[in-house]
């Protein structure tokens, strides 16, 4: 590692001086952040979109219940007709 | 707090810098690895491996970044231009900086942070923890990036 010595002192001092003045109060003040209002909308964003997903699906289900209740009176009444036409025969 | 910071920014920023390559992510890898910190430090037990720790999370948080930056890449069009945009010009003041900048560059990240770990005095026994690997792993993987850094280093000054 011997030629690369100086080369390293010179990175760590090059990265050194890309920090810039008041970034220990910039650190502390992030610390204490409470989350990024971005990182809430986000989260209430998926929040919002599985809410609708459901409810879409819900709708959905609702819908073929209603179907299968149409469908079963009809088999009823196709049935209850059979059965008349049988006994009056 | 503040004076842990202090203490600890340089070095922290130059071992982000030896990990990523790019001078203008070090202030925000920095910053992200004293939150980290800020947030932690009352779970850590042994005051005394404080400084492993830290580079524990500093090595995590960088490794992290270039992460997400690969995953970045396959949602976004990049094109080849895009491919390692040089340092802004006057960034790199020295020859040999820009020698071990680029043979850096050629080696896994993984291999940057061994090679970071080392230069911050790092024990072959804490890289062990931190790799969570052997200590004779950490050896051998150490002698093969010393060799390959050597190589493109050379390779590059000539």
């Amino acid at each position: 590692m011997k030629p690369e010595h100086e080369a390293w002192a010179s990175l760590r001092g090059h990265a050194a001086a890309q920090i810039t003045p008041g970034f220990p109060d910039r650190v502390l003040n992030a610390a204490r952040a409470r989350p990024s209002p971005l990182l809430v909308a986000h989260f209430a964003m998926c929040a919002a979109t599985a809410a609708l997903c459901l409810a879409a699906v819900a709708i959905y289900q609702s819908g073929f219940s209603g179907d299968d209740a149409t469908n079963q009176a009809g088999w009823s009444e196709i049935t209850a007709q059979a059965s008349d036409l049988e006994q009056s025969q | 707090m503040r004076e842990l910071i202090i203490a600890y920014q340089r070095r922290v920023a130059g071992f982000a810098y030896a990990i990523t390559g790019r001078s203008d992510s070090v202030e925000d890898l920095a910053q992200m690895v004293f939150v980290k910190m800020a947030r932690a430090i009352d779970r850590l037990k042994t005051p005394e491996q404080f400084e492993s720790w830290l580079f524990r999370l500093a090595r995590n948080t960088c490794i992290d970044h270039l992460r997400r930056q690969k995953l970045r890449r396959i949602f976004t069009p990049f094109g080849p231009e895009h491919e390692n945009v040089p340092e802004p010009a006057g960034a790199v003041d020295s020859e040999e900086l820009d020698a071990l900048r680029h043979a850096l560059a050629q080696l896994r990240p993984k291999d940057r942070a061994l090679l970071a770990l080392v230069q911050e005095g790092r024990s072959h026994a804490e890289i062990a923890e931190t790799f969570r690997t052997s200590v004779a792993a950490v050896k051998a993987r150490l002698h093969r990036a010393r060799e390959q850094l050597r190589q493109h280093y050379n390779s590059d000054e000539t």
